[in-house]
């Protein structure tokens, strides 16, 4: 006790408000000790953690030190250690459930061991079935010899995951092997199906058994890994827990049964004649080797032996089920896990078991370090050249590593040196997961990005991940190119699957013509077909469409020009070939003449789609896929922003318009001569000035007879009683002056002399360039290749001026204030916001598109006001600089899909969005943000968006969403999301992707209707008005310069929507879509509606109730409702009030 | 604080408690709906300013948005010619702003919510008129003789009047600045003047006298004032010197790492608690 004294004194030196310190002394320890566990009781809600100075500053334990020393120096990835724990607590199975499990699987296994014999029959014979089972088998061709009769099997087993630990949920698969007698078998089954039907007449006869049984569930059909030779049979407990677990029933034949050299690669085990029905004079050496089939059979022979394997390498190492486990939700998130030539979490504990046996992991290493070496593995490692072996000392007949390259794609042979597990996975798959891998290990060592979360808890589906997506619909068209490229002993290989058959050709075929266009072809792996026991096996056709992915390279993947080799080179006999009609000679600016293919497309929405031109012409030349069967998916949204010129464009030609007269101007801005003081910058802050404005300005010619004129100037303005003339956006441009002793240190004086300047300017202008001008207070507009510019003249002091004051006593001080903001916002951040973001279009070129996308959504769905447009292209700019786990989106489509799923997906409450432009945040400023962000998150805005040029308020969302609308904003992206993605992947669907466009208008409470005729922006609505108005412009043709100034930002909608807002803006909300909405909808606020008492500062429109002595008031519905109508007289056609669902 | 009860069947005032009148006012004889303007006589403590008369001045709370002050003056001529009509987002006085007047186009724009007003009229007999005024006689705004633009029609006159004439905005900007050198000058001999009488006379005295403080100080100036007198104490501290400080600086360290130890556990819990692990 006396030691520790002058401690405690010291600490209270430290910290004030330390009187209980004293007592402590006295007071028996036992009762310090239980406070803190008060202090962290479990709650929901995040607070700043308070330790009591006791439980702080008490003498720590040499263990506890360790720790703390531990993860102090390992912070970044001690947190990603704990999460990944908590991670394997969810997939782990519970022991409840592995009682069930247990208990249901001894049942199966009694009642399988007692299945009765039957007679002997010919395999052909199928009468000893009933009716209710079917085999589930497509027998084709049907004639096979052997017989067959019904056993109890040899044994039963569990194999596969389960016995091993590995099996993680959901979706929980117990595989139990059902070993067949030997005296059904012959050893001369191998050949030609025998023994697959054999397989699966077994199965039948099991169904037939335990359809009887009242103690499974369900009982169904399905195949391994899609391998229609290697059906087997789920079964589900009854009752409740019916979809808890399945059981696959394997069937198998004794082991050693078949000897493996029978199955080498290079052996036929299928006759041509058996197959085709025709006899040939062919004899069995020039037989075409099964490989395929031959390892599907030999891979019946060894799940025992592997299983046996895999639980020795597994025991010595103690974190090889977690690892197994960690490495199966990575490959599940990433939809590599299942169906045909899958990744599966067998080949992921065999790839563990390779690590572990050739010393690249250790025995000792966690879960964490196993999933963080095996992705480097196979980033680096690419197993369609160098395949791996397990096998220690294969004997004499095992192939070598070369006849299996030969023959597979992908090679990774297992323990006994036969089989090549990874038979039925393309070359594509493998570089897909190889991709999928370094790009992992890109992200996990970036510190700044939540590394747990990208990796492990993210899912990629092929339509979020791949910049284009396409289909082949009609399965049975492959039928077709199997002949056209004269593929019969694939086929026969296949066991007559054409479509597994086909796929690797037409997947070369593809990565030979998209060539250097794309950085990744993907395909969708078929999945595992499931029919129940009583309908025959399903056709091969009736899988659901094949889909392709493509991962675009930005700078290549557009180009019109697909160049071949010089016209006398060998090559290009080759390259005439590949393209056929298509290539002609061409002679190029360089002298070249060579061969070359020119793809159609003029704008850059037509550009992009140059990929399904090729795929569609490759398809149709070399495979005889018509286009028909082919469904592309990469523009399909684009007809939303698509605005109506000759030559559909998606905005970029426009954009890049305003963009070049804006340069100009610019340029003539800065040439000025005869201004008082010089320009220090001209900068846009326009969203048209960075390619993401929705509908980006196109030039206009007036017709002057259109209009009224303003008598003094001559300008247009808007005739009464005539459609609204067309909208013209004044394009936001801020000149900055140099700084001189001469500008007043006054705010109202400030403001005089920047009207001089825009005064002066706009003389200049006109005398100079003969632009018509109009200078304002505050801006000046000019009228410029039928475009309007909107120049302000800003002084850089005069934020500073604003926030300057000199109070009562005499004292200067400076307070931040709203006014000071809005002008700073405008002057200083906007510009840089808009350059930064016209970088970030240079580098990547769909951005804008995205950004238009995005915008269009949030207009259509009534959220432009509350997430603004600089908010939404920041959120589109996070996509790109932080794409993990995927890449930067490739198309408009795959980023919006993107953009929808951050909204929906992203955790607002704990986490801030760090957007880091230009690349200029480090580490070390993430840690302070989200310190900062932590430790006030109750008073930041709901939405927090940190940039680099300020990283503590997020002054782009200062002002919105609120709480109420984020939750708007996600539920309605998330269902958006589902809808869109469900549109684009299901090819029955009808193909309109405006649904999600059109907001659902049930939720509010009155709407009110606008008419066309006075909406200028008419025809940017989604849905295409049904009549259009004459609106005094003819898009297209810029006028002369000079002439009358034409009417500009005059927009009647805006105008009502901001006296709505400043009447009734303490009594409801009101939305609209700014891009040709025709309907404003109003909701009330609940808050409002309550009585209050009266009061003479909170009266606007309330009506005054009396009871007794009090008066109350509420809002006079009736007269804001006439309001509505007498506010907006001339643009409103009705007012919906839906009395019915007012609840006050 | 009792009005006169006068039971007349119909035409009778309606008061509120807290005095008000309550004065139905509709947009034109066509509308279904009215609005309730509420109206006391203006009656402040501290307000004595000569604009507001206490005793000829209508205080007019919840008037609509498309009532100008032109509109109110026209709509409360009936109770008796109107001198002057403030309408205000809030009551309370007027807001002085002592500076130069400005032009229309330099001041920002008006809020177009509802208003409180303040109706002076000529004579005070025009107060009891007002509050007398019966209860279902609505007053209406947009009259045969005085019709109210709304809607397209006072937006397209918004957007013609929205013009001036370039050598009328150049005029009104010099005329300003004129002003405003002007009064600079002034300031600044003001100023040299103190300045002047702060300085010592030939004898080396210093008048000092009651007035302003010659400059006036600045917040920022102060705090840096501060700051730098605390680096300086700063300096002057011994760390890590005694053994107890050196104690001290690795406790506070455990501490620290302690206190982040917790709070990771404490974010897991949370996330925990969020369902934030189920990867599907």
């Amino acid at each position: 006790m006396k030691n520790k004294q002058p401690v405690a004194d010291d600490a209270a030196e430290m910290i004030p408000s330390e009187s209980h310190e004293e007592q402590e002394k006295e007071a028996p320890s036992k009762a310090k000790r239980s406070k803190p566990e008060d202090a962290g009781g479990e709650e929901s809600v995040y607070h700043p953690v308070k330790l009591s100075r006791s439980d702080l500053y008490k003498p720590p334990s040499a263990e506890e030190l360790n720790q703390l020393k531990e993860a102090e120096s390992l912070f970044h990835c001690s947190l990603l250690k704990m999460q990944m724990e908590e991670l394997l607590k969810e997939v782990a199975l519970s022991e409840r459930k592995k009682q069930q499990i247990d208990s249901f699987i001894q049942t199966v296994t009694k009642l399988i061991q007692t299945v009765p014999e039957s007679p002997e029959v010919e395999v052909s014979d199928l009468s000893w079935l009933s009716s209710e089972v079917k085999v589930p088998f497509l027998l084709v061709p049907k004639a096979t010899k052997g017989k067959f009769h019904m056993v109890p099997p040899a044994s039963v087993d569990l194999i596969g995951s389960y016995p091993l630990g590995t099996c993680t949920k959901p979706r929980i698969r117990v595989d139990l092997a059902v070993t067949i007698p030997a005296d059904v078998l012959h050893p001369k089954d191998v050949v030609n199906q025998r023994y697959p039907r054999k397989r699966a007449l077994y199965l039948a006869g099991l169904a037939q058994y335990l359809a009887s049984s009242s103690e499974i569930g369900t009982m169904r059909y399905s195949c391994l890994h899609g391998n229609r030779l290697r059906p087997v049979l789920l079964l589900t407990p009854p009752g409740k827990d019916s979809s808890s677990f399945t059981v696959n029933v394997h069937a198998c034949p004794p082991p050693g049964f078949f000897k493996p050299s029978r199955f080498h690669p290079q052996k036929n085990n299928i006759r041509t004649e058996w197959y085709t029905g025709l006899q040939n004079s062919q004899s069995e050496g020039t037989e075409p080797p099964t490989p395929h089939y031959n390892s599907s059979v030999l891979g019946d022979l060894l799940p025992r032996p592997h299983l046996q394997f895999l639980s020795a390498v597994g025991s010595q190492c103690f974190a090889f089920a977690d690892g197994v486990a960690l490495l199966k939700v990575w490959l599940r998130q990433r939809e590599l896990d299942q169906g045909t030539g899958c990744f599966n979490g067998f080949l992921a504990s065999m790839l563990l078991a390779y690590l572990l046996n050739s010393r690249r992991i250790s025995n000792s290493m966690t879960a964490y370090q196993l999933l963080r070496n095996s992705l480097n593995f196979l980033a680096s490692t690419d197993l369609t050249v160098n395949g791996i072996s397990l096998a220690k000392d294969p004997d004499s007949s095992a192939p070598s590593m070369e006849e299996f390259h030969n023959v597979f794609q992908v090679v990774f042979v297992d323990p006994s040196g036969h089989l090549n597990m990874c038979a039925d996975m393309t070359a594509c798959t493998y570089k897909q997961l190889q991709h999928e891998a370094s790009v992992s290990m890109q992200f996990w060592d970036n510190p700044t990005v939540d590394g747990f979360h990208s990796l492990l808890m993210t899912p990629k589906p092929m339509i979020r991940t791949s910049d284009h997506v396409f289909q082949l619909c009609d399965l049975v068209k492959l039928q077709s190119s199997c002949k056209k490229l004269d593929l019969l002993s694939e086929l026969m290989d296949h066991s007559g699957n054409y479509v597994h058959a086909t796929l690797p050709f037409i997947l070369s075929l593809l990565q030979q013509g998209l060539g250097q266009r794309i950085s990744l072809l993907t395909h969708s792996l078929s999945p595992d077909p499931e029919w129940s026991v009583e309908s025959e096996a399903p056709k091969h056709k009736a899988q659901p469409p094949l889909c392709f992915g493509l991962l675009l390279k930005p700078e290549l993947a557009a180009s019109v020009l697909e160049r071949g080799p010089p016209a006398d080179s060998p090559k290009s006999a080759e390259f005439r070939q590949l393209w056929g009609s298509r290539s002609e000679l061409r002679r190029f600016q360089d002298g070249a003449i060579t061969e070359a293919v020119l793809w159609d497309g003029k704008s850059m929405c037509q550009k992009r789609l140059v990929p399904r031109q090729i795929i569609t012409h490759l398809l149709q030349l070399h495979a005889d896929i018509p286009e028909s069967a082919i469904r592309y998916v990469g523009a399909l949204l684009d007809d939303v922003i698509k605005t109506g010129s000759e030559v559909p464009s998606t905005g970029e030609e426009e954009s890049l318009l305003v963009v070049q007269s804006y340069d100009d101007l610019s340029r003539k801005l800065w040439r000025l001569e005869g201004l008082p003081l010089s320009i220090t910058a001209v900068q846009g802050a326009h969203p048209a000035l960075r390619y993401t404005q929705v509908f980006p300005p196109v030039p206009l010619k007036m017709d002057y007879s259109f209009f009224d004129k303003e008598k003094t100037s001559r300008s247009l303005v808007p005739k009464e009683g005539k459609p609204c003339p067309a909208y013209i956006t004044p394009i936001t441009v801020i000149c900055h002056m140099e700084g001189s002793g001469k500008w007043p240190h006054d705010r109202l004086a400030i403001r005089h002399i920047r009207t001089a300047f825009h005064i002066r300017m706009g003389e200049l202008l006109k005398k100079h360039h003969n632009y018509t001008c109009k200078p304002c207070p505050t801006h000046l507009d000019v009228w410029k290749d039928g475009l309007v510019f909107r120049i302000q003249v800003a002084y850089h002091r005069e934020p500073q001026v604003l926030r300057e004051s000199v109070n009562a006593v005499g004292l200067l001080v400076v307070r931040d204030n709203e006014k000071a903001q809005a002008l700073e916002m405008a002057t200083n951040h906007k510009p840089i916001l808009t350059s930064t973001l016209h970088g970030l279009q240079q580098e990547h070129p769909c951005f804008g598109a995205v950004c238009r996308l995005a915008k269009r959504w949030l207009g259509a769905q009534l959220f432009s006001e509350d997430i603004t447009e600089d908010t939404a292209d920041l959120l589109v700019a996070s996509l790109f600089l932080q794409p993990a786990p995927f890449t930067p989106p490739g198309s408009p489509q795959v980023g919006f899909l993107r953009f929808l799923n951050l909204l929906a997906s992203f955790d607002w409450r704990n986490n801030p969005l760090i957007v880091n432009l230009n690349n200029q945040l480090a580490v070390s400023d993430y840690t302070e943000i989200k310190n900062d962000f932590m430790a006030s998150r109750e008073s930041l805005p709901v939405m927090f968006i940190a940039t680099p040029k300020e990283t503590k308020q997020s002054m782009w969302t200062k002002k919105g969403p609120t709480v109420q609308m984020l939750q708007r904003v996600v539920m309605v992206a998330a269902e958006s999301l589902k809808l869109l993605e469900h549109q684009l992947m299901d090819s029955n669907q009808t193909q309109d992707v405006r649904v999600v466009m059109r907001p659902p208008l049930d939720a509010y409470d009155v709407l009110i209707q606008l008419n066309p005729k006075q909406v200028p922006l008419l025809v940017q609505a989604v849905d295409p008005p049904t009549v259009t108005f004459s609106r005094g412009a003819i898009a297209g043709s810029a006028g002369q310069t000079g002439g009358a100034l034409p009417v500009v930002d005059y927009n009647p909608v805006t105008l009502y929507l901001a006296e709505l807002r400043e009447a009734f803006g303490d009594l409801a909300l009101f939305f609209c879509d700014p891009h040709g909405g025709t309907v404003i909808a109003v909701l009330w606020k609940p808050k409002a509606f309550m009585p209050t008492p009266f009061k003479t500062s909170q009266l606007s429109a309330r009506s005054v109730e009396v009871t007794g002595d009090e008066a109350k008031t509420i809002p006079n519905v009736e007269a804001i409702l006439e309001d509505f109508c007498v506010m907006g007289k001339g643009l409103i056609k009705s007012v919906e009030a839906r009395t019915e669902k007012w609840s006050f | 604080m009792a009005p006169s009860e006068k039971k007349h069947a119909s035409n009778q005032a309606c008061v509120i408690p807290g005095g008000f009148t309550v004065l139905p006012v509709q947009f034109n004889s066509d509308s279904v709906a009215q609005h309730k303007l509420y109206v006391k006589e203006h009656k402040v403590r501290s307000d004595r300013s000569s604009h507001r008369p206490m005793d000829r001045t209508l205080f007019v709370l919840n008037i609509p948005p498309y009532c100008s002050e032109d509109v109110a003056k026209q709509m409360f001529s009936q109770f008796g010619s109107v001198q002057s009509v403030e309408l205000m987002d809030n009551p309370g006085p007027l807001a002085q702003d002592s500076g130069p007047k400005i032009s229309k186009f330099f001041r920002p724009a008006a809020k177009q919510g509802f208003k409180v007003g303040y109706v002076v009229f000529e004579n005070s007999s025009s107060i009891a008129a007002a509050k007398s005024h019966p209860h279902n006689v609505p007053l209406v705004v947009c009259t045969e003789k005085c019709r109210v633009k709304t809607g397209t029609q006072k937006w397209i006159q918004q957007y013609t009047e929205s013009f001036i004439r370039t050598d009328n905005l150049q005029k009104i900007v010099d005329s300003f600045m004129e002003g405003y050198d002007k009064r600079k000058k002034e300031e600044e001999e003001k100023q040299k003047e103190e300045a002047k009488q702060q300085q010592e006379d030939e004898e080396g005295w210093v008048k000092v006298t009651r007035g302003t403080k010659a400059r006036p100080h600045s917040e920022a100036a102060n705090k840096k004032t501060l700051q730098t007198v605390i680096r300086k104490n700063k300096r002057k501290e011994l760390m890590n010197f005694y053994t107890w400080q050196h104690r001290n600086t690795q406790k506070e360290h455990i501490a620290e790492l302690r206190k982040k130890f917790e709070e990771d556990k404490q974010k897991i819990a949370l996330l925990r608690v969020q369902r934030k692990f189920k990867p599907y």
